[in-house]
């Protein structure tokens, strides 16, 4: 059958803040010269990166006191030393230029009277260093990006259609298949460069911040493509997840000075955090909430059945709370008609963010177990683990890790693709027939069994609400992953109802949940295997922090069953040996 | 506490290119709190997985799930179903895909049209040279920044775009969220292209009716008409008017100077000092051969000034 085939010299995978920073990079590094396909399982600008609340920190005044090795500090420690220092000084020192690059793109920074670029206070920062704009930071990024994209002919937008595979040949990337979800055909992008830049996998759990978009797809499409995943087991638990909606209360609220409260009217914090309070970073404050909660200091919301915590920000200040966080105002009036000016509002910790993902060095080229190149392939954003975040990210870092990748990888990918033009690429007809024999025949068509694909997703999202949350231990890991490959085994037996070809979202959810699984094995088996306690990942059975045994990130691959196999790598260690965190 | 849930009829309005279109109906319970995001995802998931909407965020940031909910053009993931139940008094509730745009399929609608709109108001900031090389650095006062913040919140939802009534009627006519997206940039002081930004939005700006619909449902308050009025309201500074410019200007100080001498807007004299003698000439004459002129000649003949004009005339002065 006649193949719809489409060659481009950079392949972007997703649109958010990393692709979309990526591909305005590899215009303007080429000149507009290369050809660039943006592919998105969503419409442009719909990408969850639009819901980032709080900020982009960057170091923008070393004459008030800020220095990059502060910042640089701040973000080691607040990673409990997982993090690659080396990548973490890039990051640091290039995110300068990232939010003046932004300004001169025409993003309405939060100003000074005197026309400066406005910081502000945020998680673990020792230096209130959160650019900022109201508290819609990701959705003014996104359109800067986006708007200027436009004005280059060589990018197009393949909004709506849903990666299934990375076409791989010895060890070179060369395209993907995807899905165009309007007519339901797989389409063959060709590429000489590529990158992933496809976002998280919230939707494993159930309590989360994150769009029901976000199912892991890119990294499920490297794993099986072969391709580590380093670190997966660091889930990070955003603190305040509005209950019971899960709907995100930016951390800019407590940078603003909102506290929390539990039963007895306590700033809990005060226990945990004598120092920075409410402001420690992200995996401490979490832990801190669901301690109060085990412990009975929590509330309780009778409808939902959910235990909460309170956030109070009514001596913030009307004015304040007007100008800095009426996106949040607004989101608690009308999902809780709760005014944050005159009530505190309930709050508890939510899924939020995969410090892990697609193995990837300093300059985002992903690598396999080995350390050798997956040549022309990039990752960038919360997809691929370049190791700045380690095993806990700081708020307001994440925007600024899209960004600093986007536009590393956007202009090395093509340059290379340049340098390569002239390389023949041809299609793989056999890796392409398995596709299209795996998607159609086998799911589509499939004859299936009974399982329904929509309960295989919301039993593994409990499952891993359940067992692979704040807390975990050895028992609640091991049924968890015997409950992960069960739900496997099932999904053999799927049957997709819809048989239509145009947006057939019964097929597209159907794939995400199957990516969903993967990516939760993965994260599950890495979990049982670090038996310390480090950032985001605590074992109550390993409370402590175990650098003789653990100072070094996970790899997982696909083994021959489909299942995962661990190995170990180093953790880059330049400036600062591990000491104890203490905030 | 017993929980409160309502038992709810959503009639929803589908479309394949196979079956054509047609109503489902599916009955679901939900709780006070429940979106309508979260009710089609449970309506796909539980009932009928063949169902087809868009959605991602839900929370009223990505603008996706822009659909019409008893007839009202709404972001599902803002709305509430307790909402709607309380707001009509009853159980049984609509959706539909939004207005205008082409539907593919159920609740998904072609968005083609809408973006070629937005890419036409080259929304995006043309900054100067030096800053761009890094020669200089931008200062943006916190009250420029103010004044472009309303208009800078623009989702891409296509609400407003779907009500329109001008975008129907007029392919010059940029919409609604064009002219929000395109002020923004006008009246960002760092910006170096107003001419050409004119040029783009000030003839557009004059064929908007000034109906309110874009204002009265756009899910962030963004106003698209204030856009528009504060647009027009810098023609003075346009280097070549349009007809439709020259034409909307005239118009407007007509209806002033028709309030100000006679109290109230005087039609025909408003239409005569628009486009002047022999066009409306023209126009009656156009009128009469329909066999309306002889009842615009008499409501013309009707028209009085009202009583103690004298009293406007001070509020104009004043």
């Amino acid at each position: 059958m006649p193949r719809d085939v489409l060659s481009y010299d950079v392949l972007v995978i997703g649109s958010g803040l990393a692709g979309l920073r990526a591909a305005l990079q590899a215009e303007i590094a080429s000149n507009g010269k290369a050809r660039v396909a943006v592919i998105s399982k969503l419409q442009v600008m719909r990408s969850h990166s639009v819901a980032a609340e709080g900020g982009t920190s960057a170091v923008l005044r070393p004459e008030e006191g800020d220095s990059i090795e502060l910042y640089m500090w701040d973000t080691i420690k607040g990673g409990d030393f997982l993090s690659d220092q080396d990548a973490v000084e890039r990051y640091c020192r290039l995110m300068t230029s990232e939010v003046l690059f932004l300004d001169h793109l025409g993003l309405p920074w939060e100003r000074r009277p005197d026309g400066r670029i406005d910081q502000r206070p945020f998680g673990g920062q020792s230096f209130p260093r959160a650019c900022y704009a109201g508290d819609k930071i990701g959705f003014f990024e996104m359109h800067t990006l986006y708007d200027n994209l436009l004005r280059f002919d060589n990018v197009d937008f393949f909004e709506e259609h849903f990666v299934t595979s990375l076409l791989i040949r010895d060890k070179t990337f060369y395209g993907v298949t995807a899905i165009d979800m309007k007519t339901g055909d797989l389409r063959v992008f060709l590429g000489k460069a590529g990158i992933i830049a496809t976002g998280g996998a919230g939707q494993i759990y159930k309590f989360t911040t994150n769009a029901r978009t976000l199912t892991g797809d890119g990294y499920a499409i490297a794993y099986r493509a072969g391709i580590p995943l380093e670190d997966m087991e660091f889930v990070q638990f955003h603190p305040t997840g509005l209950v019971p909606s899960g709907v995100l209360i930016t951390e800019a609220a407590r940078g603003e000075g909102a506290i929390l409260l539990n039963n007895k009217g306590e700033r809990f914090m005060a226990r945990y955090a004598p120092n920075m309070m409410e402001l420690a970073p992200r995996d401490i404050v979490s832990r801190a909430m669901m301690t109060e909660i085990l412990e009975g200091r929590g509330f309780k919301d009778e409808e939902s059945g959910m235990e909460y915590i309170l956030e109070d920000m009514r001596h913030i200040g009307r004015d304040r709370i007007l100008r800095k966080l009426n996106n949040i105002r607004e989101l608690a009036l009308r999902y809780n008609k709760i005014d944050i000016i005159e009530q505190p509002i309930p709050v508890r910790p939510a899924q939020h963010f995969m410090m892990g993902g697609v193995r990837a060095d300093i300059d985002g080229k992903v690598l396999y177990a080995d350390g050798t190149w997956v040549k022309g392939l990039w990752g960038a954003g919360e997809a691929a683990n370049v190791g700045v975040h380690g095993a806990n990210r700081l708020g307001s870092n994440g925007t600024g890790v899209c960004l600093v990748w986007g536009r590393l990888t956007g202009e090395q990918a093509a340059k290379y693709a340049l340098e390569h033009q002239n390389d023949s690429i041809s299609v793989p007809e056999d890796q392409v027939e398995k596709e299209e024999k795996r998607i159609y025949d086998g799911l589509l068509h499939g004859r299936g069994g009974g399982e329904n694909h929509y309960k295989i997703r919301e039993e593994l999202r409990e499952t891993m609400d359940k067992y692979v949350g704040i807390f975990r231990d050895e028992k609640g890991l091991t049924i968890a992953l015997k409950k992960i490959k069960e739900l496997k085994e099932r999904f053999k037996e799927i049957y997709i109802e819809d048989k239509s070809l145009a947006y057939n979202t019964d097929l597209i959810m159907a794939m995400e949940t199957q990516n969903m699984l993967d990516v939760a094995e993965v994260i599950a088996t890495g979990a049982l295997a670090r038996k310390e306690s480090r950032g985001a990942h605590y074992r109550t059975d390993y409370p402590k922090r175990d650098d003789q045994n653990f100072l070094k990130h996970t790899l997982a691959v696909m083994g021959p069953d489909g299942s995962p196999q661990l190995e170990y790598v180093p953790v880059k260690i330049v400036y600062w040996l591990p000491v104890e965190r203490k905030y | 506490m017993s929980v409160q849930t309502y038992e709810v009829i959503f009639r929803i309005r589908r479309y394949s290119p196979e079956k054509g279109s047609y109503w489902q109906e599916y009955k679901l319970t939900v709780d006070r709190f429940t979106q309508f995001t979260e009710a089609l995802r449970r309506i796909k998931t539980e009932q009928d997985p063949s169902l087809a909407y868009r959605a991602s965020c839900h929370m009223a940031v990505c603008g996706s799930c822009g659909m019409k909910i008893n007839g009202e053009p709404r972001l599902a993931c803002k709305t509430l179903v307790s909402g709607i139940i309380n707001k009509y008094g009853s159980n049984v509730i609509t959706i539909e895909p939004m207005d205008y745009f082409p539907v593919i399929k159920d609740l998904i609608v072609d968005w083609e049209d809408f973006y070629t709109r937005m890419f036409k108001v080259k929304p995006r900031l043309y900054p100067a040279k030096e800053v761009l090389e890094g020669k200089g650095e931008h200062r943006l006062k916190p009250e420029d920044q103010r004044r472009l913040w309303k208009f800078a919140q623009c989702i891409w939802c296509g609400l407003c775009v779907s009500v329109c009534p001008v975008i129907r009627e007029d392919p010059e006519f940029l919409g609604p969220a064009a002219h929000a997206k395109g002020y923004r940039f006008l009246t960002d002081p760092r910006d170096t292209i107003t001419d050409e930004r004119f040029k783009i939005l000030s003839d557009s700006a004059w064929r908007c009716t000034y109906c309110y619909h874009c204002f009265s449902v756009c899910p962030r308050d963004i106003e698209p008409v204030t856009a528009i009025k504060k647009t027009r309201a810098l023609t003075k500074y346009v280097k070549e008017p349009t007809n439709v410019t020259f034409n909307g200007v005239k118009h407007s100080e007509a209806i002033a100077g028709s309030i100000k001498t006679t109290g109230k807007i005087m039609e025909s004299l408003v239409y005569l000092q628009t486009y002047g003698l022999s066009r409306s000439l023209k126009d009656l004459i156009f009128i009469a051969k329909a066999g309306r002129g002889g009842s615009l000649i008499s409501s013309i003949l009707e028209e009085k000034p009202v009583k103690n004009v004298s009293e406007i005339k001070k509020l104009f002065e004043g």
